[in-house]
C-alpha cells in the first residue's frame, strides 16, 4: 500500500508518539521517509527514541493549554499530524466516576479539535496536509462497559467527518484510523479486566485474530501518503474484519 | 471498610444476586449469576468504592469473599 518512500521529506507531527500505536506510527512513518515530530508525556521514553528523520522531540502534555502551547512554540511547518494519545476507563455505567468519563471525553475528544484549532490558527499546516486521528472499532459496536470510551471516539469520527468538509478548501485531508484489538497498554487494561472465558471469546470475533500495532501504522501512513490524496472523511477500520 | 458493607456492595454489583444472600465464607466464583461481565463490574465497584485497582486474576485467585475482601485490604494498605 505504501511505498518505501512514500512519505518521503513529509513532515509529520505523531502526538501520543509513546504509547504503543503512537510509537508503531513513528517507525512505519520513519521507514517510509517522514520527517517526524514527536511529542508525549513521557520524557525519558521519548529520550530514548531515535529513528531516521527525527527532527524533534517535544516532552507535552497536550491535553492541557500550556502542553499544547508548549508544542507549537517547538512545532515546524507540518505536512502531517497524527493524533494517537487516548484513554479508555473501562467500567459498566453503574460504576463510572464522573471524573474518568471527562478525562476520557476530553483527550479522545475536545484534545484533538483543539490542537487542530490551535495549529491552523499558527499556520502551521501546510496546503495538502493530512490529519489521522486514531479511532476505534468500539465507536461502531456496542461493548458492555465501554460507553465513555466509545462515546468519545464516535464523537472523534463525526467531528472528523465535519473537518474533512471544512478543511478540504485547504486541501487538508482528514481522517480517521479505526482499530480494533491490538497487541497493545490498552489491550492489556482490557485483559487485566476481562475473565480468561471473556478475552478468548473477544479474540475469537477477530476472524483475522488480533493484530499489531504495525498494522495500524500501515494504514495511518497510507492516510498521511499521496496515495490518498483523493481519501477524506474516511473511518477506516484496520481490525482483521471484527465489524463484518 | 467492613466486611459486611463489602459484601453488600458485591451483592448490589452482582447482577440477580438477592441482598442478604451471600456470607464471608462464599465462593462468588460459584454463583451461577458470576460471568464476565461480574469480573468488569466487581473490578468497577472496588475501584469506584474502594479505590483499589484489582485485575481480573485477583477475582480468580480468591476462594471467598472473606479473602477477597482481605485481598482488597491488602492492597489498599500497601
Amino acid at each position: 500500500m505504501s511505498l518505501p518512500e512514500a512519505l518521503a521529506e513529509r513532515v509529520v507531527l505523531v502526538v501520543g508518539a509513546t504509547g504503543n500505536i503512537g510509537s508503531a506510527v513513528v517507525r512505519h512513518a520513519a521507514e517510509r521517509g517522514a520527517k517526524l515530530v514527536l511529542t508525549g508525556r513521557d520524557a525519558a521514553k521519548l529520550d530514548s527514541f531515535w529513528v531516521r528523520g527525527l527532527l524533534k522531540t517535544v516532552q507535552a502534555d497536550v491535553s492541557t493549554e500550556e502542553g499544547r502551547l508548549a508544542l507549537l512554540e517547538e512545532t515546524p511547518q507540518l505536512d502531517g499530524v497524527v493524533f494517537a494519545a487516548g484513554v479508555a476507563p473501562l467500567a459498566p455505567v453503574r460504576y463510572l466516576k464522573e471524573a474518568a468519563i471527562q478525562a476520557c471525553q476530553h483527550l479522545n475528544t475536545t484534545v484533538p479539535l483543539l490542537l487542530i484549532r490551535d495549529l491552523l490558527k499558527a499556520k502551521k499546516l501546510n496546503q495538502s496536509a493530512s490529519i489521522v486521528c486514531i479511532s476505534s472499532v468500539a465507536a461502531r459496536k456496542g461493548t458492555a462497559g465501554y460507553a465513555a470510551y466509545a462515546g468519545s471516539k464516535a464523537a472523534l469520527e463525526a467531528s472528523v467527518r465535519c473537518l474533512a468538509v471544512e478543511l478540504a478548501p485547504k486541501a487538508i485531508r482528514v481522517n480517521c484510523v479505526a482499530p480494533g484489538m491490538v497487541e497493545s497498554e490498552m489491550a492489556e487494561g482490557f485483559a487485566e479486566s476481562a475473565s480468561d472465558e471473556a478475552m478468548e471469546a473477544h479474540i475469537q470475533a477477530y476472524p483475522l485474530g488480533i493484530g499489531q500495532a504495525a498494522d495500524v501504522a500501515g494504514a495511518v501512513s497510507y492516510l498521511l501518503s499521496e496515495d490518498a490524496r483523493w481519501v477524506t472523511g474516511v473511518i477506516l477500520p484496520v481490525d482483521g474484519g471484527f465489524l463484518l | 471498610m467492613s466486611l459486611d458493607q463489602f459484601i453488600e456492595d458485591f451483592e448490589e454489583a452482582v447482577e440477580d444476586v438477592e441482598v442478604g444472600t451471600l456470607s464471608p465464607s462464599t465462593n462468588y466464583r460459584q454463583l451461577e449469576q458470576w460471568d464476565s461481565l461480574s469480573v468488569l463490574t466487581v473490578i468497577a465497584m472496588v475501584d469506584a468504592d474502594y479505590d483499589v485497582r484489582l485485575k481480573a486474576d485477583d477475582l480468580k485467585g480468591c476462594e471467598s469473599l472473606e479473602a477477597l475482601f482481605a485481598h482488597i485490604q491488602s492492597k489498599a494498605s500497601s
